[in-house]
């Protein structure tokens, strides 16, 4: 496997087309982003869980295009189908099954002074990442001509390298499945 | 260019740290803890492009994996959680204080 330091690719010598590509891709790069902040937002700030959890979609699926920008073709997939189509339905779902009132809700009159005080802790955590990356190399983002991201090519990794991981998380999946039948199908009588 | 979709990542990680620590509502808790998982998602894809090696999917589609599982007994719990107390703030639930 090759590491660092990465390949830096030089641009290249600007064909009209090619600028025009990396000028597209930068705008879907801005729009994805921003949509993303908005949901992440949206979902601190809204008080029912709903309509948090429908900011949230538009977040993953956000984040979905961007995992296509980045020519993760296999990734893209999964995170449509299983984060916003599966694990989110499962969150709305339970939401709706518990047929939450308005006034079920938590009383939360300090919110804003407890986001305030926590957007004090993290930022300087934030910052020390944000210098992190701003110390590494600059390299351009081009789309992988080949089948980077491909179901063959990951599918193959995935077999191969990492063949030990993928059976424990197998098992972890196992777990939590008997966890979660244990869970729900306690009856009344077992107590 | 790569910094951005890092600086993305590390923007939606805090934001979801912030719902953690701010919010009281078990659901909120629970997707702001699913956000910090897709922003450390999105660094290993972009850490992945960035390398030209597929390592960050492989790594993506277990901490996918590792949702999906956590999904599963965390809204469980919240249910059980919900027939006991009849509540979704997180300061009832204080079960373990002794």
């Amino acid at each position: 496997m090759n590491c660092w330091p990465p390949k830096v690719h030089l641009p290249k010598k600007s064909t009209k087309k090619g600028a025009l590509d990396i000028m597209f891709a930068d705008g879907l790069f801005l729009t994805f982003a921003v949509l993303a902040v908005i949901g992440a937002v949206g979902l601190v700030l809204f008080r029912h869980p709903m309509n948090g959890a429908m900011s949230f979609v538009i977040t993953l699926i956000s984040l979905a295009g961007l995992y296509a920008l980045l020519s993760a073709k296999l990734i893209f997939a999964l995170q449509l189908i299983v984060y916003a189509g599966a694990i989110m339905s499962l969150i709305i779902f339970i939401i709706m099954f518990l047929n939450i009132q308005p006034d079920d809700l938590p009383k939360e009159e300090t919110k804003l002074l407890y986001i305030l005080g926590s957007i004090i802790v993290v930022l300087p955590i934030g910052l020390f990442l944000v210098k992190i990356v701003k110390s590494l190399p600059i390299t351009s983002v081009e789309f992988m001509d080949n089948n980077f991201g491909g179901v063959k090519e990951v599918g193959l990794l995935l077999f191969k390298d990492w063949l030990v991981p993928f059976e424990i998380v197998s098992i972890l999946l196992l777990v939590s499945l008997i966890g979660a039948v244990i869970l729900a199908g306690k009856r009344g009588t077992s107590k | 260019m790569i910094h951005n979709y890092l600086l993305l990542s590390i923007i939606l990680f805090c934001l979801g740290i912030v719902g953690v620590i701010s919010r009281r509502n078990v659901f909120t808790v629970f997707m702001s803890i699913e956000l910090m998982l897709n922003a450390a998602n999105l660094a290993f894809v972009a850490f992945s492009r960035f390398h030209e090696n597929m390592d960050g999917h492989v790594l993506a589609m277990m901490v996918m994996a590792v949702a999906a599982a956590e999904a599963a007994l965390a809204l469980a719990v919240v249910i059980l959680l919900h027939k006991h107390k009849s509540k979704l703030d997180t300061n009832v639930f204080s079960l373990l204080k002794g």
